[in-house]
């Protein structure tokens, strides 16, 4: 299990997150939704230890993740898939399978990842000696999630994977999430697009300038509800 | 005629010495996306070095390359350490003039450990010269060109075979999702500066030993070289920099032979500032990329 | 005055010139290693102008500006559209091209039964003017620091008025500026032009204060110095380079017991200051804070 408590991070005196405590469960979907400033993306940075929070603790199980190195952060079983995907443009995309299992040295159980990957993702398959910069944007996403997996992770993270593209590969993007939850993936997801994530999620909170301001499943809320504050924050939904 | 396949001949094999020296440029260039001015400095306390235990304590060839290039490498580290790891990437300009800095300081330092103008440096061969018909080949020139092509390749590989060369390829690529597939990004570009400050100590170490001779104007000569090379072959690319060395090497050859040594440093710039403004990409570049800013107080 | 601390105020004086140079270009956030060229070209031309020619000094070192600025300007045009790193190494190629052709330039007259004029890698010996017409080496002092008043009170004009804007616009953000409807590429020639034509001022001071000029102190050493000056300074006003070169030769040269580590020294004391302050002492932050509480003060006096 994933535990956040009481985290605050900020860029310069500007704190984008003040006091945020969550948890992910062991297999099973979390999601947080919120708007565009929320501080959604600053918390996926702080878990993966890209961004150093101010106070507050991430532990997962019994390991404290602040202050380890990004890397540390990797090899204790989290992998981040970022916004934007960030692929390595310039590399072919088994290379950027093969990057994904930077820190194991089994080969033979890494080949044999890389073929579940192709099976999982066939587009990967076809367009593998390829580089990744001249990807679409959903077989980028793709990627992004089959590089993150290549590490065997406890939980996975993922932040924002609907940004961008078209609502038919949204939809291929959250059956992956099902189906990878199923396999036995924990995972915690970050999005704005509040239905596609709703009919996913075990659990959800919102998160609205840097506070957690709801913790339920989602039969708690009325979708429309969330969607008002997912999209433009509290005060104007009660209002 | 002759005379002129004599000077191409002597023009290539002057040019695998500037083509090394490019090839450890380009490395840094290509992982930090900044430019280390420093370098040849770097490779000069490497050499001083290298020259203090042949003249204080007769150490032979064997320790002397493993001398220099060890100074080299502890020079670059510093570099990096001073320059580039407390800077963001952004600050391109910050840590090139900075680096600058670190040159005084360096050049300053091997004069204060060989305070005279001249030290001779081991040969590396003095046997006879082979003969081609008319043509002389020298044994040591053949060896640095075969060193040139062995580490060029060597360097190719190791960045696009290696797991090391995987992660900086990432490295390169996206700093951030590098750090998240878990890669140490400090320590591999860390590791990638001390094994092009390792490839410059070896060019380095060739060049004095053909000229058997060592002097303070080496560091500012070992960054004006590689500089235009790797400027000429295109910023960041390992083939671009041994070409681009010997496309300089053979262009200086032949200027030097019809109007002599200042009309063929001038040439040397010439190419420089045409290739530039004509073609900033080089030879072999890839399209003219690091787009590089004042650093806007991003310490 | 001794005359040992008139030279120092002379040199930092005249090397401030290339260091205001080297600011200027910062401003439109263009790095130049070759400033350097047109101190040289400043030098020759108003070396040769007053001791060739029989030109009286202010004559001379309007000459010398005006060709190291239209060089600059010439240089300008192709190099500029260059970016950053690939402008920076134009610019470094140039001025050792033109430290070459210096060695290379022969142009000598006799005057009084001797050949006077640039010489090659010898130099360029016997610019006599301040010699022959006595001027005294503290009447030379206030010439130099006077032209140096004028050139700051033109950059505090300049900062006040639409050029200064539309430079450091330009130095903040090109796209953005070009948005806003600035001739991004005219201001940027124009930039280079005024600051070779400083560094002309500065290199035709130098010739007359040292009496003879040698290609090989307009080597790279001296561009980059001129830049870290700025750097180290501050690039929030034109007195920062000012700082820097007071730092260095006002400090560091002078200090005769240094001697053998100034280079250490100086390295060491840049490299530090570009990691906590990357943009100099007097920055743009200090600067605006020394600007308002000024503005304070006079408003406190003003009740």
């Amino acid at each position: 299990m994933l535990v956040v408590s009481d985290l605050v991070a900020a860029y310069g005196k500007i704190e984008a997150l003040k006091g945020v405590s969550l948890r992910a469960e062991t297999g099973r979907i979390t999601c947080l939704l919120g708007p565009n400033g929320a501080g959604k993306t600053t918390l996926m940075m702080s878990i993966a230890g890209i961004l150093k929070p101010r106070r507050g603790s991430i532990r997962l199980g019994d390991t404290e993740l602040t202050g380890l190195s990004p890397a540390r952060i990797v090899g204790q079983g989290i992998a981040l898939v970022p916004e934007n995907r960030l692929v390595f443009p310039q590399m072919s995309v088994l290379e950027n399978l093969l990057a994904g299992a930077y820190q194991r040295g089994d080969k033979a159980e890494i080949a044999a990842d890389v073929e579940r990957m192709y099976d999982r993702f066939p587009r990967l398959r076809e367009r593998r000696e390829q580089l990744a910069g001249t990807l679409s944007g959903g077989e980028q996403q793709m990627l992004a999630v089959a590089r993150a997996l290549m590490s065997r992770p406890r939980v996975l993270l993922m932040d924002e994977p609907s940004l961008g593209l078209a609502p038919l590969v949204v939809a291929e993007i959250f059956r992956i999430v099902s189906e990878l939850n199923r396999d036995g993936t924990t995972i915690f997801l970050v999005e704005q697009n509040a239905h596609m994530a709703l009919q996913v999620a075990h659990h959800f909170y919102l998160m609205e300038q840097g506070r957690v301001t709801f913790s339920g499943s989602p039969g708690q809320l009325a979708e429309d509800e969330v969607i008002q504050r997912a999209y433009l924050g509290a005060r104007r939904a009660g209002g | 005629m002759i005379d002129f396949v004599q000077n191409t001949i002597d023009g290539v094999m002057i040019g695998a010495s500037y083509g090394l020296l490019a090839l450890g440029f380009t490395l840094i260039f290509g992982v930090m996306r900044r430019l280390n001015l420093s370098y040849g400095p770097s490779i000069m306390i490497g050499a001083y070095l290298g020259t203090l235990i042949y003249v204080q304590f007769s150490a032979g060839p064997v320790a002397v390359v493993v001398m220099t290039v060890l100074g080299a490498v502890l020079a670059g580290i510093y570099v990096e350490r001073l320059c580039f790891a407390p800077m963001a990437a952004s600050a391109g300009i910050a840590s090139m003039v900075s680096s600058f800095a670190i040159w005084m300081q360096l050049e300053q330092a091997a004069i204060l450990i060989l305070p005279r103008h001249t030290y001779p440096f081991p040969p590396l061969a003095t046997g006879a010269p082979l003969e081609l018909g008319p043509f002389l080949l020298r044994i040591d020139h053949l060896m640095m060109l075969a060193c040139a092509l062995l580490l060029s390749a060597g360097v190719q590989y190791v960045i696009y075979r290696s797991r090391f060369g995987l992660a900086l390829r990432a490295i390169i690529g996206n700093p951030v999702a590098a750090h998240l597939v878990g890669i140490d990004v400090k320590t591999s570009v860390m590791l990638a500066f001390a094994g092009a400050s390792a490839v410059g100590g070896i060019a380095g170490y060739l060049v004095l030993a053909i000229d058997q001779q060592v002097t303070p104007m080496f560091g500012m000569w070992a960054t004006m070289k590689g500089l235009i090379a790797m400027m000429i072959g295109g910023l960041g690319s390992i083939p671009g920099a041994i070409l681009g060395g010997l496309v300089l090497g053979v262009v200086e050859a032949h200027s030097l032979w019809h109007f002599g040594p200042q009309v063929r440093d001038l040439v040397a710039y010439l190419l420089l500032f045409a290739c530039l403004v004509l073609r900033p990409s080089g030879i072999l570049g890839d399209a003219p990329a690091a787009e590089t800013s004042i650093g806007r107080r991003s310490a | 005055m001794d005359d040992y601390l008139i030279g120092v105020l002379s040199n930092v004086g005249v090397i401030s010139f290339i260091a205001l140079s080297a600011y200027l270009l910062l401003l439109i956030g263009e790095i130049s290693f070759g400033q350097q060229a047109f101190f040289a070209i400043g030098a020759y031309a108003a070396g040769i102008a007053t001791a060739l020619w029989g030109w009286p000094l202010a004559a001379g070192l309007a000459w010398g500006a005006a060709v190291a600025g239209a060089a600059a300007v010439l240089v300008g045009v192709p190099t500029l559209r260059l970016h950053g790193l690939y402008f920076a190494i134009a610019t470094l190629a140039f001025a050792e091209m033109v430290r070459l052709l210096c060695e290379l330039f022969r142009y000598q007259i006799t005057i009084d039964g001797e050949p006077t004029g640039p010489n090659g890698a010898d130099g360029f010996r016997n610019i006599r003017y301040i010699f022959e017409n006595d001027i005294g080496p503290l009447q030379f002092l206030v010439l130099i620091y006077a032209l140096l008043a004028a050139a700051l009170l033109g950059f505090m004009l300049m900062e006040r008025s639409r050029l200064g804007v539309a430079f450091r616009m330009i130095g903040e953000d090109v796209a953005l500026a070009g948005l806003q409807g600035i001739a991004v590429a005219r201001f940027k020639v124009l930039a280079a032009g005024l600051a070779g034509a400083l560094a002309g001022i500065g290199g035709g001071l130098y010739a007359h204060l040292t009496t003879y000029v040698e290609p090989r102190i307009f080597d790279v050493m001296l561009g980059v110095h001129s830049l870290a000056y700025g750097l180290i300074g501050g690039l929030g006003t034109a007195l920062g380079p000012l700082l820097g070169v007071l730092i260095d030769i006002g400090l560091l040269e002078s200090i005769r017991s240094l001697a053998g580590y100034r280079m250490i020294i100086f390295g060491g004391v840049v490299a530090f200051l570009l990691i906590v302050r990357p943009r100099g002492l007097l920055d743009e932050t200090v600067v605006h804070y020394v600007r308002r509480t000024w503005y304070q003060i006079g408003r406190g006096r003003g009740n």
